[in-house]
């Protein structure tokens, strides 16, 4: 992953780390990690949370989490199961059969014995209904889980799912929840709010401060050895705003904290921290859409959306707006991936072409300077989700380049949750937004006929085939030459445009050792039990 | 008052509910691709799915047995969650309205007695600043004066993890009490100044000074009291209003109190702590107005209510 250290200078002077809180150089005093924390979460169970589970993972694990070089690696798992190690086996029915072996010697915090039982036992409660799992559909060809030992698991999969590494992000205790109803599962406070929560993490559950904090402490009998975690504590400060985390980061109060890009430059000039880009799994994109008449009229042809799209600069928006601390994007997949496609067209900002593309579609400028065809003007409705600021920023670009070659853009924005609802109605013509990828993409629920997050209207039978194929290899060969295609389809295709890989600025005091920022949803603390504390 | 609750528990319920967009919005926040079936389970599990009218009759009948409900994010007890939040709020709204009344006073007293020198221009200018300046810049730039550059405050939060001393914890306070009471120091100190300077000018303190009262007890005996009248009316209602104006203080100061709680839960469409945290705000405007009623039959003993 891409993590750039901006600046990291010598401690000790004004606007340092910690000062003297961490009980770093004291050998005497606990090691306690202050993290800047951008939010209060919801719950604690990381299956059922809607935020992302920072917190949750320094204290559960899951069979595999992600590294710094967006790879799957193996946690409560020996192994990620592979044709090549013989652990996935395709039957002659069609079905498949996954075995994970499992790390052995491994407890719950609570001092019971993690198993295979616990596995499965996550996964019933995973694919029952009303789990409330965001990932639940993508369990549901399991239709079994058996144990052949305590620490073997053995799926039985309906067909091949490419992407199978990434499930399992967290187990649940069956010895704490089992027995429970799905429905009472999701409503148990105890283990929401952390008092009944046992993990086989480095960290176990100590306090929750409502509104304050959350703290953890060191997990003494963690699995991979005394020696590990190297931190005695971790306080989870909830700071939402971002000046406030600014401040408190610049006033040495916290170690760690994630800032906004355009604070970067102030920070860096900070003794005691670095500054590190994290190149995120999400890419910004602009996105038009065929649901309304008056869309499909503008949309309908692939030359005029292509137009529009030449009419936008890119690398002006990366390297001036976002002051260069972002990487143009040409493909949804990031190029960490290995299924990036290097050869996926790229959209050049020519907004010569992009008139005469324009002129030759028949939309001809009127006395206004905005382009007309059959008396309808060229004016469309983009839909802005507020309190997104890159987002409504990139936005006015895009409105006033497109401006440029006679098409006016106009705003209509709305607060986060009516932002959303109408974006599910599809009753919108274009926006600016971004997705989350897992590590091992697998893009046709966002760009799939009907595809459960593809609310654009766009249809491509041909795109859905090579999608389609893609998630049913098992094969790294196969099923990265259907990826790659699929990307230079959705790129011919011109109905939606990506702009940049989303960069999040994380300030890391020098005192952390072992930190290797990630941007895939399992985030930079995914290696939490190597993290060491000291100058 | 129950009348007056009831009916506005009805409108509040209502204006929440015509918000756009619900408590599913929170499902797709991180940006992740998301199941369909999962929003529709997830609404249905909430009972969102429902006719509003429908779901306001279950929640104003579990509200009047006390129970206002489970809140959709934290799964949690509404009622459990403000208990916990709300002395947080209060402590931080009655430090701020100790502080503004004082030098409300101080500064009111003060500009209408030594009316047009200088310390009346420099208290009419702080005024005019102090009900100009936004809050939260306000706060910002406290911030990096009092916790960056002289590192003699704590940026944020309410104590140090850890620390249990009450220095530690006053420190903290400092900050957001400071910014939440600047505007009302500002707004009390006009009105008492032009209140006592029209009681300055009335016969009874013209009789008073002929008895040969001290300067001091015709002002703030004689005159400051009934000068307070008006006043008292407007700091009873801004009691509330120091409580909305709390949302923005502790946010910016992760101050853990209803004000931020509020917020989460109204990005979060979580309707039954949102219901609970408004009912909450509703009666106390209500129980505060009834206070300034009171506070005026002190001040005021002409003034009676049968």
């Amino acid at each position: 992953m891409l993590a750039i250290a901006v600046g990291a200078c010598s401690s000790g002077s004004e606007g340092g780390a910690p000062r003297g809180r961490s009980g770093a150089d004291d050998p005497d005093r606990p090691k306690i990690l202050r993290v800047a924390y951008t939010r209060e979460i919801d719950v604690l169970n990381a299956l059922t949370s809607q935020n992302l589970v920072d917190i949750q993972f320094s204290m559960v694990e899951g069979l595999v989490t992600t590294n710094e070089n967006n790879d799957y690696i193996p946690v409560l798992a020996k192994q990620i199961p592979t044709e090549d190690n013989e652990l996935i086996v395709v039957n002659d029915d069609g079905t498949v059969t996954m075995t994970w072996p499992l790390q052995e010697g491994v407890r719950w915090h609570d001092g019971e014995a993690f198993t295979a039982e616990d596995v499965c036992f996550t996964w019933r409660f995973v694919s029952s209904a009303g789990s409330q799992v965001y990932n639940r559909n993508q369990y549901l060809g399991i239709v079994a889980c058996e144990t052949p030992d305590e620490h073997t698991v053995e799926f039985t999969w309906t067909s091949v799912l490419g992407y199978y590494a990434g499930l399992f992000e967290a187990i649940l205790p069956e010895h704490v929840l089992g027995g429970m109803s799905t429905e009472e599962i999701i409503t148990y406070v105890p283990y929401n709010r952390g008092d009944a929560l046992v993990g086989t993490g480095a960290f176990r559950f100590a306090e929750w401060r409502s509104g304050e904090y959350i703290r953890v402490v060191r997990n003494d009998d963690y699995w991979r050895g005394p020696e590990y975690p190297a931190i005695d504590e971790i306080v989870w400060s909830f700071i939402p705003d971002s000046n406030t985390r600014l401040n408190s980061l610049k006033a040495g109060q916290h170690h760690f904290g994630q800032i906004e890009p355009t604070q970067v430059e102030e920070m860096a000039a900070v003794d005691g921290y670095g500054v590190h880009l994290v190149s995120q799994n999400s890419f910004m994109h602009f996105d038009l859409s065929l649901n309304t008449a008056h869309a499909r009229l503008l949309f309908g042809e692939r030359d005029v959306r292509q137009a529009l799209f030449h009419a936008i600069d890119r690398p002006a928006i990366a390297d001036l707006l976002m002051q260069g601390t972002v990487t143009v994007a040409d493909s949804p997949l990031h190029p960490s991936s290995p299924y990036h496609n290097e050869a996926a067209p790229s959209v050049a900002f020519d907004p010569e072409l992009a008139n005469r593309m324009l002129d030759e579609a028949g939309w001809r400028r009127g006395s206004d300077g905005i382009r007309v065809l059959d008396g309808e003007r060229f004016t469309f409705k983009m839909l802005n989700r507020a309190g997104t600021a890159d987002r409504i920023a990139v936005a006015q670009v895009i409105q006033a380049q497109l401006k440029d070659v006679g098409v006016e853009a106009t705003f209509e924005t709305l607060e986060s949750a009516a932002w959303t609802q109408r974006w599910r109605s599809g009753e919108w013509e274009a926006l600016v937004s971004a997705w989350f990828l897992p590590a091992d993409p697998a893009i046709t629920g966002l760009y799939a006929c009907g595809g459960p997050n593809n609310m654009t209207g766009f249809c491509d039978r041909e795109l859905d085939e090579l999608m389609v194929r893609s998630d049913g290899f098992l094969d790294f060969d196969r099923r990265k030459q259907a990826l790659d295609e699929a990307q230079v389809s959705l790129a011919a295709s011109a109905r939606s445009l990506p702009i940049y890989y989303n960069v999040v600025p994380e300030v890391v005091s020098t005192e952390v050792g072992n930190y290797r920022g990630s941007g895939t949803n399992f985030g930079s603390f995914w290696n939490l039990w190597q993290w060491t504390l000291g100058s | 008052m129950i009348p007056l609750v009831f009916g506005i528990t009805i409108v509040l319920f209502a204006v929440i509910q015509a918000a756009p967009g619900g408590p599913e919005g929170a499902l797709l926040e991180t940006g992740r691709f998301i199941d369909p079936e999962v929003i529709e389970a997830y609404r249905e599990r909430l009972g969102v799915d429902q006719p509003v009218p429908i779901q306001y009759v279950r929640w104003i009948g579990g509200a009047m047995r006390g129970d206002l409900g489970i809140s959709f994010s934290t799964t949690r007890p509404v009622s459990e969650m403000i208990i916990e939040r709300l002395p947080a709020t209060l402590e931080l709204m009655g430090a701020s309205f100790l502080l503004a009344a004082l030098l409300a006073f101080a500064l009111g007293t003060l500009s209408a007695v030594k009316q047009y020198s200088w310390f009346d221009h420099l208290g009419t200018g702080f005024s005019f600043v102090g009900i100009a300046m936004p809050v939260f810049w306000f706060a910002l730039i406290l911030q990096l004066v009092f916790g960056v550059w002289l590192q003699w405050l704590p940026v944020a939060g309410t104590q140090t993890v850890g620390a249990t001393s009450v220095t530690d914890h006053v420190l903290h306070l400092v900050l957001p009490t400071v910014v939440l009471s600047l505007r009302y120091v500002a707004g009390w100190s006009r009105y008492l100044r032009s209140s006592l300077l029209v009681a300055l000018r009335t016969d009874y303190v013209r009789t008073a000074r002929a008895k040969g009262l001290s300067e001091v007890a015709v002002v703030c005996v004689h005159a400051a009291r009934n000068a307070l009248i008006p006043v008292v009316s407007v700091m009873a209602l801004n009691l509330a209003g120091l409580f909305s104006g709390a949302v923005i203080t502790e946010t910016i100061f992760a101050w853990p109190g209803i004000g931020r709680m509020f917020v989460q839960a109204m990005f979060a469409r979580d309707y039954p702590l949102l219901m609970g945290i408004l009912l909450l705000g509703s009666v106390m405007v209500v129980f505060f107005n009834l206070v300034a009623d009171i506070a005026y039959g002190i001040l005021d003993p002409r003034i009676r209510y049968e």
